[in-house]
């Protein structure tokens, strides 16, 4: 912890970062810096590759990514060519004082990190060196190539995606790197309040295709327990593990809503949201003996058969169809029927929730001419700020003040 | 062996479903003592999930629970008891972290909003994880993962463009969530260490997901194009997409970036000039002509043939394919663990390794109420005749 550091008053203030990332590493720099870290980033001349990732937006500076400009704004940037052993000095000051780097394979290989990491912790034992790799450290596999997208496949949650008559499809953002890059900032921060505690640094390694088997809750189980494998459905799948398929994405007036009427598992809310379907029904007319034949939610859920849930989701899209989605969630949100609709990226931006929850920051950028809204307050903490929005950093704009910040600390 | 990093901390864990007993999970394989609280009356719904050991449904026999509850203690109260508090408040005196993910407004009926909280023990750290936030138009709307995967974009962009958005399997705002909500928990103990302050940290599962479009909401207003679903199309890849193989439902996905893996990928699928050409005439051609080329070989022989030449590829695995995987093996991914109504199930470890501190997945979930009688007296020093008391009273089972 650095204690000439007053950049901002969130929880981690003080707490100094370095980033030797791409996409992944700057995810996880932009939640410890919405958490009131200083994140300085390392980038050669020029800037690093990932400022020109697609998509791409303008600006008065030349064209950007858009991605680079969401997950690096506010952060600070050194030019230093970490090739050479002639830097290895002022990477060794730096890393002195530093808390955490963060550095992600998509920018360093194996060898380089090593390397790095040699540099950094001999000159600073109690520094958390973070690593995100595709199949984490310590094994035959460590330097398999991988993208996103063969990691969301090799994490089992590709096959489940897409319509069974189809190939799978991947999630269309890169998922896994951008859930690695929160997940390193969780792992760093533990690894940091050890060192905060004990004195004692440590290297701590993330494995994107962990990373992604965490998003799929509970296929590992299914397989060892039931000896199933979760196939894709689309719109219509088998949920948790059930033998039968349920409709879980409603087409509807202008667009679609994602609800689970029936068949879902247990608990009160599914009983309940059920009932208030079923009243609304009943208040336009709605009413059909395979609505209340079964206990579509209770202990026999999982013994209904498949035909009699085909029926009783064709009188329920019969219902939904013709409603337009501000009808459908509006009343959904009044008698908590359990719907949502199914936002698109606009829809997010005007969302009336994230609105009146003050999700949304705005980042005014004057070197680059640009005003934007970004999702920055994504935690309220009674104590300490969070997101503090600041100017994307131009290549090398904090070099010569932080080098010699660091020359002043280290004399 | 070293400590855990949460060896000594104390959590009083009233989460339920999956996205907060994931955050909590964590802190309890990293050595804290977590207490998860759960009314026996209405017990955590995802005991009524399955996959169920035997395909038996039971209140201790959920596939779904276990995985998110290894390491933990269970007790059992009934929290709407006029007495709750009894046992409760002295959890709250005992506690580093109070966690609880319940829709708004369910924390302060019990006594229990962060306020109330904090007069019982000033350093306390609370996290308030819901659906929604804990105000807003929306907060008391109930709601689950797959509501907010929906919520936050993460539907819209799944699947294919002439057909719906294709639901991505599991409730994918419970998998985002853990992330971000562990990480300002660990802000608020770092502070916390530094100051000897608490704080409420309070958030909501599809602001936190929402982090996963920022970049897409940027593009919106500097471009205004607006990002969709697109197949397995990714702009700027020389080849990026799923392809069949022999045997059923097997698929590779190979992504190709540069010239370098090109060249090497055609060495792996033999025919350069016919692929060169296919390149030539365009994505469709293209993916066409490598499918014919996947088609007939083994998933498994064509992904290790492309690693070694330096080809980004992966078999789409099925949940068995995971249970087999020798890298998973390699990394020692899984936690066989012995649970008294379910036997020895292989738990999910953690995604990150600490090379100093290692995470230890100590032993299997709780049974509903299991550790009721220990905590309570091991750790709250009641008597077991205050025990038979609060029995008697129904606020224990």
């Amino acid at each position: 912890m650095n204690t000439d550091t007053v950049a901002s008053s969130g929880a981690l203030q003080g707490v100094r970062v370095l980033e030797i990332s791409s996409l992944s590493g700057a995810v996880c720099g932009r939640v410890l810096a919405d958490l009131g870290a200083e994140v300085i980033k390392i980038e050669p001349e020029g800037g690093e590759a990932a400022r020109q990732d697609l998509p791409r937006v303008p600006t008065r500076a030349g064209e950007i990514s858009a991605s680079w400009l969401a997950y690096n704004f506010g952060k600070k940037s050194v030019t230093l060519d970490l090739g050479t052993p002639a830097t290895d000095a002022q990477f060794a000051d730096l890393a002195k004082s530093a808390d955490i780097v963060i550095c992600d394979f998509q920018r360093l290989s194996l060898s380089e990190m090593d390397r790095l990491a040699a540099v950094a912790r001999a000159a600073n034992p109690k520094l958390i060196w973070t690593e995100i790799l595709p199949f984490g450290r310590g094994h035959a596999y460590e330097a398999m190539p991988a993208t996103d997208t063969t990691l969301q496949a090799l994490g089992g949650h590709l096959y489940q995606n897409g319509e069974a008559d189809r190939p799978p499809v991947r999630i269309g953002l890169p998922v896994g790197l951008s859930q690695a890059g929160a997940e390193a900032s969780n792992a760093a921060l533990m690894a940091y309040y050890h060192a905060l505690r004990t004195g004692e640094g440590q290297r701590v390694d993330v494995s994107v295709q962990e990373v992604v088997i965490w998003t799929l809750l509970n296929t590992t189980m299914a397989w060892q327990i039931l000896g199933l494998n979760e196939m894709r459905g689309g719109a219509i799948r088998k949920e948790r593990a059930n033998r039968f398929f349920t409709r879980l994405v409603w087409p509807c007036k202008d667009g679609y809503v994602v609800f689970g009427p029936v068949g879902g598992g247990g608990g009160s809310a599914r009983i309940k949201s059920y009932a208030a379907l079923l009243k609304w029904m009943e208040e336009d007319g709605v009413t059909d003996d395979i609505l209340t034949r079964h206990d579509w939610n209770g202990e026999g859920q999982f013994a209904i058969p498949q035909e009699d849930y085909d029926a009783v989701t064709a009188v329920i899209k019969a219902f939904i169809e013709p409603k337009t989605t501000d009808e459908l969630i509006s009343r959904a949100v009044r008698d908590r029927i359990l719907m949502a609709p199914i936002n698109s990226i606009k829809h997010i931006f005007e969302n009336v929730q994230f609105r009146d929850r003050g999700l949304f920051k705005t980042l005014h950028d004057e070197a680059l001419g640009v005003d934007v809204e970004l999702p920055a307050n994504w935690v309220r903490m009674s104590q300490t700020d969070v997101a503090r929005m600041g100017p994307v950093p131009q290549p090398g704009a904090d070099t010569e003040a932080v080098l010699a910040r660091i020359k002043e600390a280290t004399a | 062996m070293s400590k855990g990093i949460f060896d000594g901390l104390k959590v009083a864990d009233f989460t339920w479903a999956a996205a907060g007993p994931i955050a909590t999970k964590q802190l309890a394989d990293n050595g804290a003592t977590v207490v998860k609280v759960e009314s026996f009356k209405h017990p955590d719904s995802i005991r009524l999930g399955g996959p169920f050991i035997d395909d038996k449904p039971g209140i201790n026999r959920s596939g779904f629970f276990a995985d998110f509850h290894s390491s933990k203690l269970g007790i059992g109260v009934d929290m709407n008891h006029e007495d709750a508090l009894e046992i409760i408040r002295p959890l709250i005196e005992w506690a580093d972290v109070v966690a609880e993910s319940f829709r708004p407004g369910i924390m302060k009926k019990w006594g229990l909003d962060y306020d109330s909280l904090r007069k019982i023990n000033p350093r306390i750290i609370m996290l308030s994880s819901s659906l929604y936030g804990a105000d807003g138009p929306w907060s008391r709307h109930p709601g689950y993962g797959a509501q907010g995967a929906a919520l936050a974009g993460i539907q819209h962009m799944t699947g294919w463009p002439d057909m719906p958005p294709a639901v991505p399997k599991g409730a994918y705002s419970d998998s985002v969530s853990p992330r971000y909500a562990l990480s300002a928990v660990m802000a608020a103990l770092i502070h916390r260490e530094r100051t000897g302050e608490g704080q409420y940290v309070e958030m909501s599962q599809i602001e936190a997901t929402a982090q996963l479009v920022a970049p897409q909401l940027v593009e919106l207003q500097l471009t205004g194009h607006e990002a969709q679903r697109s197949g397995n199309v990714k702009a700027g890849a020389i080849l990026h997409s799923v392809f069949r193989c022999k045997g059923d439902e097997r698929w590779i996905a190979i992504e190709i970036e540069n010239e370098a893996q090109w060249a090497a990928l055609t060495d792996v699928l033999g025919d350069a000039e016919a692929l060169t050409a296919a390149r030539a005439q365009g994505r469709e051609a293209l993916e066409a002509r490598v499918s014919e080329l996947t088609t007939p070989r083994d998933p498994f022989e064509l992904m290790t043939a492309c690693h070694k030449a330096g080809v980004p590829a992966g078999v789409t695995y099925r949940g068995s394919d995971l249970l087999e995987d020798p890298i998973l093996d390699a990394r020692d991914h899984f936690w066989p663990l012995h649970h008294e109504e379910m036997g020895t199930l292989k738990y999910n470890g953690p995604a990150y390794r600490f090379e100093k501190t290692p995470t230890e997945l100590r032993f299997a979930s709780p049974r509903l109420g299991e550790h009721t009688d220990q905590v309570l007296t091991e750790i709250l020093g009641f008597t077991p005749e205050d025990l038979a008391g609060f029995r008697d009273s129904g606020l224990l089972q």
